[in-house]
């Protein structure tokens, strides 16, 4: 029987090919991803273990989320080097003057931080044996207006040393002479690097001599890190930070990690993609293998063979697929892996690919996943298999039946769809955020699973409906290629299914979208008045310079400013809320509406004052008056009264409650603090062009904040969820081609199968071209069936998510008929892509061969 | 029948030196060996012989579904050797009817959509009346809805058969068109065959091995080892049984020699 099973393996090894490709795709992301993030993280912890110093004291962390930063930097007095060098077991101390996020611009005013996100860090040049860069050019930088850039850096921006850079920092803008370069030793996480030497640093990027980031402790030898630590939180007490090496790395690889588990989770989705559609394909070609073989198998059966022994043959011979798959692919993987590194280099990130790390546990996931997958769309097959009678060895050829009746199906379909839809109606009718997304997530998967196990059932409907022009516009070619699509609705329906489900994640996805970006627009046309919005994509607060120059611009009227801060509120029902809160000048209302329940935007922003959301007052037992106790980064804390409550809904994620406060306030408490934005009207007989122009010009030397009116602040708003929509159309990309592979592969073995009608109908006389484009048609058909379903569903599950965004204050609903349109088109270009093959193949089989055919 | 039959269109198909091999070299069969053959016009001819005398392959050439090694094949008055393939195509779907043994029939279409498929694939409407009374003299007006699966072997063959006579073609093959069915279907498409020569005016060429299918003909052709060896007019059915006992005989004497492909 084993030597049966794999001369039947080795046989139909061509018609395999196509199953075998979605195995390896999915296998090589899954081993591609596992391999990338395994490099990635032990570089990084060997970067990290070697640079960090024994003990690190820094100025003591609040618990606030910070997710927009406020631009204060906290410091520590440097003189505590001095009482820290004292301490028992230290043989060193080094002040660390390092400021990130800054902006650092040459000659031309283009800054020379990288375009990645990653940030430009200035820091002071104290180099010892931890140091991560040695000097390799140059010398260092000694006193003002000296400075040393990254090799990296330098090299990609085209600085040389002895050329002029000007840094834009906090305390103000200086410019500096690279008098040297300084080279990574290790790998360079993709930042940019300016040194500076240390008492200019303490000045000029702190704000005055005496203060630091942080001291890093050399420990004398025979000194364990803990015992360092333990010996100067005594001197110290807790009003400090301590970590030892271990420590410090370990919360460095966690900040980093967030970064790399979406470079991770993203290859898992095209994974998670390939496989699901992979199923598809593969059980599609089990099915349709089982079916020519009908004969073939009722023979064995006559001969003996038991049900048992026929179903252990065709699932050996997924096995054996699944695990030759699973070898190429573990392959395709780690090229994909070294693909990525390569890629990050391109962003700054410059990994060694002879360091890849290959852990035990990639090859295990990726055999699991590669057997494991075809081992169970293999498995419903198999049983049929099993099914087959001894009969059918003296049955006629003809197969390709209906098969038997769908009831099962439309019972089981319909069942789910009924829960299905009750979720997501029940997902509709949610009031609550966090009860409207698990409902909608249920809805979606029963929905899903619905759909594919009812698409057979939906196939002669639907078909029958989208070919009904084909028998006028293309004669009987048209009629047969209908019917033929019409033949098998299971083989059709599952074909389709892979395309179905790409499509309906992007129906959904971009309904979704659609409607935030729509409702962004509505809420800016609503709440924004100001002319222009002077600011950075990402609220990177920027130097008080900026802010001044605008306000020295001729023609400005107007200048209201924005900044951020972290911070925690006590409320009345005993909630400590962790959120961040904007802070306004004065006359907000000049440049934004905003719609109060109660008070008034003067109320609001009065010293000692602050305003919220009504909704979440309410829930929290705020009223107007209330005094509520507010605690700042660096342990400043305040009462504020409550001034007014607003009916904004808010959709400023990480901004619960909608806190705001007058910037006086905020000053007060974070007195550090950089604007994040600033809003400016045109005075009166200035046009908004040419403010706009005179701002601009204003502004030149400051690259990282950009001039924006309504339109540009609404485009901004757009590309960022663009973001979002891009790795979406990434991931159909992949469900695409992998469902073109399954059309292609229903259509060849459907060619194979009906090899003696073609040639029947080759003899009476259809023309070659005839016979291409009935196969083309009845691609296009299931393609077009798969997209229909596909759009539908992904329409429904758009609209419902639109509902949870509606909770989140989103309430508009924007179909995006266009992107709807342009994935019908494509989806018949598609299925004229995957017919190309397959009709070519048949337009060239040999006539009397066809006929003669077995 | 000489040059001058052609010119008069009494003959339906004609080959001149007709060979067909497989192989080359040591290892080449010749399939047909020059043969000279002509079909009359509005005759039922058949063509036998023991299997792999080359009967098959002698129709394929004639119908223009195979390729010629060396010779001339005309249909009417066209030469259809050294045709391209599109031309090919053409001329079987206009001017060939054409019955095989089995699988005669497209799944997926109906018995009347199978009858007109010829004329749909070239894009031209049937001549109704014409239809109509092939439908009527092959019995199969109550059976046009029908999907070939619902049809019994028999009325399949008659919608093949219908479909062959539809197009009113010059001429049309029929490759052992009772093999696969029992006595009583076989004798009724025999008779169907016979109708459209006698009442309907076709020409029809019978591939087969049964001596009484043979005897339904005008003229029986029999090929032997790829060449034409015999004819006989009028056939009865002991007469062509007898004629092919004579094959075995000299089969047997020359024992084993090599068989062509059919």
């Amino acid at each position: 029987m084993l030597k049966a099973t794999l001369r039947s393996f080795l046989a139909h090894k061509g018609r395999l090919v196509l199953s075998a490709l979605a195995v390896v795709l999915s296998v090589a992301f899954v081993a591609g991803s596992l391999i990338f993030s395994d490099t990635v993280a032990r570089t990084f912890d060997r970067l990290f273990a070697s640079t960090s110093a024994d003990v690190r004291v820094s100025p003591k962390e609040d618990d606030f989320d910070e997710s927009i930063p406020s631009g204060d930097v906290r410091t520590l007095p440097a003189s505590l080097a001095s009482r820290i060098d004292r301490v028992d077991g230290v043989a060193a101390t080094h002040i660390d003057a390092e400021v990130e996020n800054i902006t650092v611009v040459d000659r031309h005013n283009d800054s020379v931080g990288p375009t990645t996100g990653a940030p430009t860090i200035a820091t002071n040049w104290a180099p010892t044996d931890r140091s991560p860069v040695r000097l390799t050019s140059g010398h260092a930088p000694r006193g003002d207006g000296q400075a040393l850039l990254d090799a990296d850096t330098a090299d990609k921006k085209h600085v040389r040393v002895g050329d002029t850079l000007t840094v834009l920092a906090r305390p103000g803008s200086f410019k500096v002479e690279i008098v040297g370069i300084a080279t990574f030793r290790t790998t360079n996480p993709g930042a940019a690097l300016v040194f500076l030497d240390t008492d200019t640093a303490q000045r000029r990027l702190l704000g005055g001599p005496g203060r630091a980031t942080s001291i890093s402790v050399d420990a004398a030898s025979g000194v364990g890190d803990a015992a360092l630590k333990r010996n100067i939180g005594h001197v110290l007490g807790t009003s400090y930070d301590l970590k030892t090496a271990d420590e410090d790395a370990k919360s460095a690889a966690e900040d980093l990690g967030g970064f790399l588990d979406i470079i991770k989770y993203v290859m898992l989705g095209f994974a998670g993609i390939a496989v699901l559609v992979g199923v598809f394909l593969i059980v599609n070609t089990f099915s349709m293998l089982i079916a020519q073989r009908t004969r073939e198998l009722g023979l064995l059966r006559a001969l003996g063979a038991d049900r048992r022994q026929v179903r252990r043959s065709v699932l050996t011979e997924a096995v054996l697929l699944g695990f030759v798959s699973s070898a190429v692919g573990l392959g395709l993987g780690i090229g994909l892996a070294a693909g990525l590194i390569k890629l990050m280099g391109v962003f700054g990130m410059n990994l060694k690919s002879t360091e890849m790390v290959v852990g035990w546990g990639t090859p295990v996931a990726a055999f699991v996943v590669g057997v494991g997958v075809t081992f169970v769309a293999a498995y419903l097959p198999s049983r049929r298999a099993a099914r087959v009678s001894p009969m059918a060895a003296l049955a006629d050829a003809e197969i390709a039946g209906v098969g038997r009746p769908l009831r099962v199906r439309a019972l089981v379909g319909g069942l789910l769809a009924a829960a299905g839809a009750a979720a997501l109606l029940g997902c509709a009718a949610a009031t609550r955020t966090a009860t409207a997304s698990s409902l909608l997530v249920l809805g979606i998967v029963l929905t899903l699973i619905a759909t594919v196990v009812a698409g057979p059932l939906l196939v002669r409907p639907v078909i029958r409906v989208l070919g009904a022009a084909f028998p006028a516009l293309f004669g009987s070619v048209g009629r047969m290629s209908q019917r033929n699509a019409l033949r098998n609705p299971r083989r059709t329906g599952a074909t389709a299914a892979a395309l179905m489900v790409g499509l309906a994640l992007v129906a959904g996805m971009s309904v979704a979208s659609a409607s935030m970006s729509k409702s962004f627009d509505d809420q800016i046309d609503e709440t924004l008045g100001a002319d222009f919005t002077v600011q950075n994509a990402n609220f990177v607060p920027f130097p008080q310079e900026v802010t001044e120059k605008i306000d020295d611009t001729d023609g400005v009227g107007l200048v209201v400013r924005q900044r951020f801060t972290a911070l925690a509120v006590r409320l009345p029902d005993g909630d400590r809320v962790k959120t961040t809160a904007a802070g306004w000048d004065a006359r907000l209302d000049d440049v934004a509406h905003v719609t109060y329940a109660q008070g008034t935007s003067a109320q609001a922003l009065a010293p000692g004052h602050i305003a919220l959301q009504k909704e979440f007052a309410d829930d929290h037992e705020v009223r107007m008056g209330s005094v509520l106790p507010v605690e700042f980064p660096g342990g400043r804390r305040a009462s504020l009264t409550v001034g007014a409550l607003t009916d904004q809904e808010t959709n400023d994620f990480g901004m619960r409650g909608g806190f705001f406060v007058g910037l006086s306030t905020l000053v007060t408490y974070v007195p550090g603090g950089q604007d994040s934005a600033v809003y400016v009207n045109a005075a009166p007989g200035t046009s908004a062009d040419t403010l706009r122009a005179r701002l601009e010009k204003a502004l030149d030397p400051y690259p990282q904040v950009q001039v924006r009116d309504l339109a540009d602040y609404k485009a901004l708003v757009h590309d960022q969820i663009a973001v979002l929509l891009y790795l979406v159309y990434a991931l159909l990309g992949l469900a695409i081609v992998i469902a073109v592979l399954g059309v292609v592969n229903t259509l060849a073995l459907s060619v194979v199968e009906r090899t003696r009608e073609i040639g029947l109908l080759r003899a009476i006389g259809l023309a070659r071209r005839q016979l291409r484009r009935m196969i083309r048609l009845e691609s296009v058909v299931i393609a077009v069936f798969g997209a229909v379903l596909g759009l539908a569903l992904g329409l429904v599950w758009g609209v419902a998510a639109q509902q949870v965004l509606a909770l989140e204050g989103m309430e508009a609903l924007a179909i995006p008929w266009s992107t709807i349109v342009a994935v019908v088109v494509g989806s018949v270009l598609v299925g004229l892509a995957a017919a190309l093959l397959p009709a070519l193949r048949a337009s060239r089989l040999n006539v009397l061969a066809a006929i003669a055919h077995e | 029948m000489g040059d001058a039959d052609v010119v008069t269109g009494v003959v339906a198909a004609r080959a001149r030196g007709l060979t067909k091999a497989y192989g080359s070299g040591e290892t080449q069969v010749l399939a047909l060996d020059a043969v000279d053959v002509e079909i009359a016009r509005g005759r039922f001819t058949a063509v036998m012989g023991p299997s792999g005398s080359g009967k098959s392959t002698l129709m394929h050439c004639l119908a223009g579904l195979d390729t010629v090694s060396a010779g001339q094949v005309w249909l009417g008055d066209t030469e259809i050797t050294g045709l391209k393939e599109r031309e090919l195509t053409r001329l079987r779907r206009d001017r060939v009817g054409f019955m095989f043994q089995s699988f005669n029939l497209i799944p997926t279409l109906n018995a009347a959509e199978n009858i007109t498929l010829p004329m749909d694939i070239a894009g031209k409407s049937p001549d109704r009346a014409w239809l109509e009374q092939v439908i009527d003299t092959l019995g199969l007006r109550d059976r046009l809805k029908h999907r070939p699966a619902q049809l019994s072997g028999g009325q399949q063959q008659r919608v093949a058969c219908a479909r062959a006579l539809a197009a009113r073609p010059e001429l049309i093959f029929a490759d052992e068109p009772t093999g696969n069915l029992d006595s009583r279907a076989g004798l009724e498409v025999l008779g169907f065959l016979r109708e459209a020569v006698d009442d309907l005016g076709q020409t029809v060429v019978m591939v087969t091995h049964d001596p009484g299918a043979a005897a339904h003909a005008d003229l029986v052709l029999f090929l032997g080892d790829g060449r034409l060896v015999d004819e006989m007019r009028e056939p009865t059915a002991e007469a062509v049984l007898e004629r092919m006992k004579r094959f075995d005989v000299v089969r047997g004497a020359i024992g084993d020699h090599p068989s062509p492909r059919t």
